[in-house]
């Protein structure tokens, strides 16, 4: 691909590449798809550069807890443990701290990410905020976290997906940005759950057969019915009884709740629709099998940086196939568990479904044909070939884009 | 303001737990089923909120945090006040800790 070439692509809206995908001539298809697999990887590269300018100085990612002592006034707390300090006599700031530490751990070694902004972004928490707040947040920089009220919810640090999901917040608004509106917010949402989850399998070296896929466990006190806040491997069902009501996720498509972009309708059901998402994570950590962080990590890693501020449902998954065949190949194992895992979701991967549909309609029309008794066989294996062709110029020129085989 | 008359209910959004508060209708308190001194430290906190001064926008940065809506019915007239955890009014909040604290909430 030439410079020109590489230029003029770089402003090609993604939807209108994804229309290209589904294009009868296979020279579009191929074109669309190699100028999204390009994008899809500047994208990533320009979003952390524009960041570069307003990151925080490198700190060496030091953390720092904070005591709000039961008040909401940031300001006004006190240091309850430094990165070179003694442990804490309160539990709570201690679990905030090496929570934070397991995290920025994580990240670095498994994506050598230096903390969320990459650049050793200093890492601050806020812990005993408000009073029964039952809730812990990412205020753009920080984290604070409630004690809960005792009677539903106990000490959000206690769980260490919370705190990762958390701090995930802070990783995705240093790459893709995901408005927190709609699909994209859905997504943002999803992502902090996955890598939430990832850092506690990888804290707890669970493979992905033997973590439990829920986000929160520990938050619930003992005396509240349910599982967890969310569940990844079977969203809907982490709660339901009469004082929490029913697990408002949908596991596939089909159940897509549409709720106003509000307050009340949780910006278009941020938290309600991540569900979907979160399982075909789930299906493809399965499907590959071993530790989810892994293959399947790096691909929705990879994706993430390659994600922008709108994308969707559609798209990310869509990239999550191709940063799959990029990273392990085409057809891999690895990609056929992310195309297997969006399909049972409810999603089909946008070039999959047009080159399948042609390949599935050329071959009901041959039967179609030899039933009728004309001979145009010699035309109907032309075209057969024809697509073979593209098929597999297109899968060598994928492996050629793609770099080295991540582990 | 007619105390007897005034139906204050309030509602959380968001948050780590957004799924459970999604489904939950307004928890809604009844001043005419308090008692005077409650009724009337009640009329006073929502005269408060009221007044208090627009909050700061809010950050389109934050993520998970919660907001709340306090909605004030009184002799037909309805005053809906919306506001978050980073950005909430101290009258808002002493507001919203009384309905939070008060029994059956």
């Amino acid at each position: 691909m030439n410079s020109r070439c590489r230029c003029i692509n770089c402003i090609t809206p993604p939807h209108i590449l994804k229309k290209l995908l589904e294009n009868p001539d296979g020279k579009v298809r191929d074109a669309a798809l190699r100028t999204l697999l390009t994008t899809a990887s500047l994208r990533g590269e320009r979003r952390i550069r524009s960041l570069m300018g307003f990151a925080a100085a490198p700190s060496g990612a030091r953390r720092t807890i904070f005591d709000c002592n039961s008040t909401t006034t940031l300001p006004s707390a006190t240091l309850a443990r430094s990165e070179d300090g003694r442990p804490s006599s309160d539990q709570t700031a201690n679990d905030a701290f090496d929570g934070l530490g397991k995290t920025r751990q994580f990240y670095k070694e498994v994506f050598d990410r230096d903390s969320l902004d990459g650049n050793g972004m200093r890492l601050n928490g806020y812990v005993h905020y408000g009073s029964a707040y039952n809730n812990a947040f990412w205020n753009g920089s920080e984290m604070i976290f409630g004690d809960g009220d005792g009677v539903l919810f106990t000490d959000f640090t206690k769980s260490l997906d919370v705190i990762a999901h958390e701090l995930t917040h802070g990783v995705t608004e240093f790459s893709a940005g995901l408005e927190y509106h709609n699909q994209s917010g859905a997504l943002n949402e999803s992502i902090s759950d996955v890598f939430g989850s990832l850092v506690k399998q990888w804290a707890g070296q669970q493979t992905a057969e033997q973590a439990d896929w829920l986000i929160g466990a520990e938050v619930f006190t003992p005396g509240t019915s349910g599982d967890a806040l969310r569940s990844m491997k079977a969203p809907g069902k982490a709660y339901n009884n009469p004082t929490l009501g029913r697990d408002p996720q949908p596991d596939n498509m089909s159940k897509y709740v549409n709720l106003p972009d509000t307050d009340d309708g949780d910006n278009g059901g941020v938290h309600i629709n991540s569900g979907i998402p979160n399982r075909a994570f789930y299906l493809t950590a399965i499907g590959i099998g071993g530790f989810a962080w892994e293959a399947p990590g790096h691909i929705w890693y990879a994706s993430l940086k390659a994600s922008s501020a709108k994308t969707d449902f559609q798209e990310f998954a869509d990239t999550t196939y191709l940063q799959a065949g990029q990273m392990y190949g085409q057809q891999s194992a690895e990609q056929q568990a992310v195309l297997a895992a969006w399909k049972e979701v409810g999603i089909r991967i946008s070039g999959v479904r047009a080159l399948a549909g042609t390949a599935t309609r050329i071959k009901k029309q041959a039967a179609l044909t030899m039933g009728n008794g004309r001979d145009q066989d010699q035309e109907i294996m032309r075209r057969i070939d024809e697509l073979s062709s593209q098929l597999a110029t297109l899968t060598q020129e994928v492996a050629s884009l793609g770099g080295g085989r991540p582990h | 303001m007619n105390v007897d008359g005034m139906k204050v209910s309030y509602a959380s959004h968001g948050g780590q737990a957004a799924g459970l508060f999604v489904q939950r209708p307004p928890v809604v308190v009844d001043a005419a089923t308090l008692d005077p001194t409650r009724a009337s430290e009640l009329k006073s906190l929502v005269d408060a909120a009221i007044a208090a001064p627009s909050p700061a926008a809010r950050s389109d940065k934050t993520r998970d945090e919660m907001s709340y809506t306090i909605t004030v019915q009184d002799d037909g007239h309805e005053t809906r006040l919306s506001q978050s955890d980073t950005t909430m009014s101290a009258e808002f909040r002493r507001l919203l800790d009384w309905l939070r604290h008060h029994p059956g909430s």
